[in-house]
């Protein structure tokens, strides 16, 4: 995967989270993640990619910043993580997936349903296979965040 | 003007029943659904003026509830307002052949849900 082919994450996941929730966010440099690079998130959002390539998209949160989130979204102070807060997760991992598609047509891609994984410094374990998978960290006022990427048959 | 709103995600269809009510239109005017099944199962019950309908979604999703109601002549002018995270052209291209009256893109804004509305209700007066 290719730096063009990860442009399109970056830029609707910037997109999604100003119009979601009003929050304007930097994104680092993206990196090669390996199979054992160390999460010490709380929650994730999983999509799976299927179609002319496969692949995963993976966002992840500390609880705080998810609830935060949430609140702005329902216009109201959340006290901590519940099914708003899970669903939040999985309504934007699901925009930045099927948004992220438009900048992607070259290849016919389907989306899963998300899941939503949780746990203090949970692992998401990456399939034994030759697809790169691309972090993106990202920061705002309200905290950090990282996006993961794996997507296979794109430019090298 | 009764709408039905169909978001496997409660906070989604929270967010358009919200959404909906500062663009004026009345609170008890909205049914709810979170699969393309139950929307069936409303839709043969209650009357409804105008479908806001997700696309992936467990059960039936909001495509295969499209393309089943296009089927029935009671259905098929029905104006249906997809609502989805699917940006591609194909994607948009599918819904448009499978009977959809407008395509909406996630996230949605109170002005791009206005707008989608106002040309559904122009179009219904034409």
């Amino acid at each position: 995967m290719n730096a063009k082919s990860i442009l399109p994450f970056i830029d609707v996941t910037v997109h999604a989270f100003k119009e979601m929730f009003g929050v304007e966010l930097e994104a680092k440099s993206p990196y090669l993640m390996r199979k054992d690079t160390p999460m010490d998130w709380e929650i994730s959002g999983v999509i799976g990619i299927a179609g002319e390539a496969r692949g995963v998209v993976v966002l992840s949160f500390q609880e705080d910043l998810a609830v935060a989130l949430t609140g702005r979204l329902l216009g109201k102070k959340k006290a901590g993580m519940d099914e708003d807060v899970i669903d939040t997760v999985g309504e934007v991992v699901n925009i930045i997936a099927g948004n992220a598609k438009q900048g992607l047509e070259d290849s016919r891609l389907q989306i899963s349903l998300p899941s939503i994984v949780m746990g203090r410094n949970h692992q998401v374990v990456w399939p034994s296979s030759t697809i790169p998978i691309i972090g993106i960290p990202f920061t705002s006022l309200y905290g950090d965040f990282h996006l993961s990427v794996g997507l296979e048959s794109l430019v090298l | 003007m009764r709408f039905l709103v169909v978001d496997d995600s409660r906070i989604m269809r929270n967010i358009l029943k919200n959404t909906l009510i500062r663009l004026k239109f009345k609170s008890d005017d909205f049914l709810e659904a979170s699969n393309g099944e139950e929307a069936y199962g409303i839709l043969m019950k209650e009357k409804i003026d105008i479908l806001l309908l997700d696309w992936n979604m467990p059960t039936l999703n909001g495509l295969e509830l499209v393309k089943r109601l296009r089927a029935m002549p009671s259905y098929k002018d029905l104006p249906i307002l997809m609502v989805t995270s699917e940006a591609a052209k194909y994607n948009v291209i599918e819904a448009v052949k499978a009977g959809v009256t407008d395509y909406l893109v996630k996230p949605v804004t109170e002005k791009n849900l206005e707008d989608k509305l106002n040309r559904i209700f122009q179009r219904k007066k034409a």
